[in-house]
């Protein structure tokens, strides 16, 4: 009952995505399908359009999917797109355990599969994982905060999921740099699973329990947002409150006043890279690249915000 | 299957009661530092001595540039400095990391800090022309990123990755002699790693080696 329910409702996600598909003239290249999170995120909306937009320049098909953080959705994308027999995978994924197996069955199916933003736990299964420097992104972020603060103050850190390395990643490139300040006290680290709602509530809470707080550092611009939201709510716009990610939301509230700073991830360019090495090994065999390779970060403040759109940076 | 289990069980009932052996309980305390419980730090920091000497000196005297040198060619850009002297990972946007000796007129020093520092005039302005990170906490990943050797495919994952760059920060600090005292307007000699992301910023060398008072 159950199998035949899960077949009827993938057969509907397959049906509801048809029409994305460009099938206006028959191409040669064969089908890229692009899974990413939800593009509620608009970080995850420019990782699927820039890919997409790269694989049509370059001639192939395309799929998009959402598998909204879920393994088991993911799962089942990965079947659709093995059935549907796609020359290649641009993923960014639902978890670094839980997509081994997937980009594997993808793999002995003769599919290559290219990670964008978030890795996997273990290498020579994917072809590529391009993902942000999270590490020097964050150390970046994270010198802004200490010096917003002025060394000084008790802070709050929100947290992303804890399933994705990028959460943890982001955290120990945050601590390395302020921990080195005395002054600065932590006084709430709460996840709020990247979610601008859950980065309301969350904020909501720990104010109410630390009204003394100066600063919120985030993981994500999502959760920087909600936090955002939950202060200005709480007419404490006097709080300094650092993101991570680059969106135009962000970019907005740092124009106006609001949020301080973020750090952009060039997440654009990076689907755009993953669809060139898909190209590129799809025709040779081979990306020219190692497995694994990192994208550097780029700090927004008042004074270059105005140069960021849809993360990429003009000027 | 159950009957290998099965099998297996009687085979150890079998097993003659002279094979057997009393083995003292381990002492816990010394299991904790066995390689199975070994964090992530320790494993990195392992991993960076055992290949200091071998492999990570001989990486920085081979690619060694002295700062003249290189002011010279950065005059003719980044990349043309970096396609000279320069060390990158492969991969698109990875910044030049660069190995360079020299020795200046220390302008500034914050010694009593976990992330010591000195700003150092090297063509005799009066101004700092560059900063040598003294740590023991240091920014960055120039070490790391400079070796050849060093593969990040080869890593669990970005937070194995930053680990060992943290171990290879410490352990340049942990070798140096530690400047103390009154340095401002003291001769210093060094050599260290850098990153440059851009030809007009100041290079935040990682020294690993450091002398107070004229050449080593």
């Amino acid at each position: 009952m159950s199998i035949t329910r899960r077949i009827f409702v993938s057969s509907l996600a397959v049906t509801a995505v048809l029409p994305t598909i460009r099938a206006a003239r028959a191409q040669e290249k064969g089908l890229i399908a692009i899974i990413t999170p939800s593009h509620d995120n608009p970080f995850f909306k420019a990782e699927a359009v820039g890919a997409e937009k790269r694989a049509q320049e370059l001639g192939y098909d395309t799929i998009v999917l959402v598998h909204d953080d879920d393994p088991n959705k993911q799962s089942e994308m990965f079947d659709t797109a093995i059935a549907r027999g796609a020359a290649a995978i641009i993923l960014d994924n639902a978890g670094a355990d839980a997509t081994v197996a997937p980009v594997q069955r993808a793999k002995e199916a003769g599919i290559p599969s290219f990670l964008i933003d978030r890795e996997i736990k273990e290498s020579g299964i994917a072809v590529s994982q391009i993902v942000s420097n999270n590490y020097q992104g964050a150390q970046l972020g994270a010198e802004e905060f200490v010096s917003l603060m002025g060394e000084e103050g008790p802070y709050v850190e929100l947290l992303g999921r804890e399933a994705d390395t990028n959460a943890g990643i982001r955290s120990a490139g945050y601590h390395d740099i302020i921990d080195q300040f005395p002054d600065l006290e932590m006084v709430a680290e709460q996840s709020a699973n990247w979610s601008q709602t859950e980065g309301y509530e969350k904020m909501e809470t720990i104010l109410q329990a630390n009204p003394g707080i100066k600063g919120v550092i985030c993981g994500n611009d999502t959760m920087a947002m909600g936090a955002w939201a939950a202060l200005e709510a709480a007419d404490r716009t006097d709080v300094i409150v650092v993101g991570f990610d680059g969106s135009n939301d962000v970019r907005d509230s740092i124009l106006n006043g609001g949020i301080k700073a973020t750090v952009l991830q060039p997440a654009y360019r990076q689907a755009q890279l993953a669809v060139e090495q898909a190209d590129k090994y799809l025709e040779t065999g081979s990306t020219g690249q190692p497995e694994k390779q990192l994208m550097d970060c780029v700090l927004i403040t008042p004074e270059n915000a105005g140069d960021l759109e849809t993360f990429s940076l003009s000027g | 299957m159950r009957q290998a289990i099965l099998s297996g069980a009687l085979a150890c009932l079998m097993l003659p009661v002279a094979a057997c052996k009393i083995v003292p309980n381990p002492d816990p305390e010394s299991q904790s530092e066995t390689s199975a419980a070994q964090t992530d730090e320790a494993r990195m920091a392992a991993y960076v001595e055992d290949r200091w000497q071998s492999e990570v000196l001989p990486v920085i005297s081979e690619n060694t540039v002295a700062y003249d040198d290189f002011q010279a060619r950065l005059g003719d850009g980044l990349d043309a400095a970096g396609a000279a002297y320069g060390l990158r990972p492969e991969g698109e946007a990875n910044p030049w990391n660069f190995v360079m000796t020299g020795s200046g007129i220390v302008t500034e020093a914050k010694l009593d800090s976990r992330a010591a520092k000195m700003q150092v005039d090297m063509d005799g302005d009066g101004s700092a022309d560059v900063t040598l990170q003294l740590g023991p906490v240091i920014r960055g990943t120039a070490l790391r990123d400079a070796m050849p050797f060093i593969v990040f495919t080869d890593f669990r994952d970005q937070i194995e990755f930053a680990k060992l760059a943290r171990a290879m920060n410490e352990r340049a600090s942990a070798g140096l002699e530690k400047p103390e005292g009154e340095v401002v307007g003291e001769e210093v000699s060094f050599t260290g790693v850098f990153t440059l992301r851009a030809a007009g910023d100041t290079p935040e060398i990682v020294p690993t080696e450091l002398s107070m008072g004229g050449a080593p």
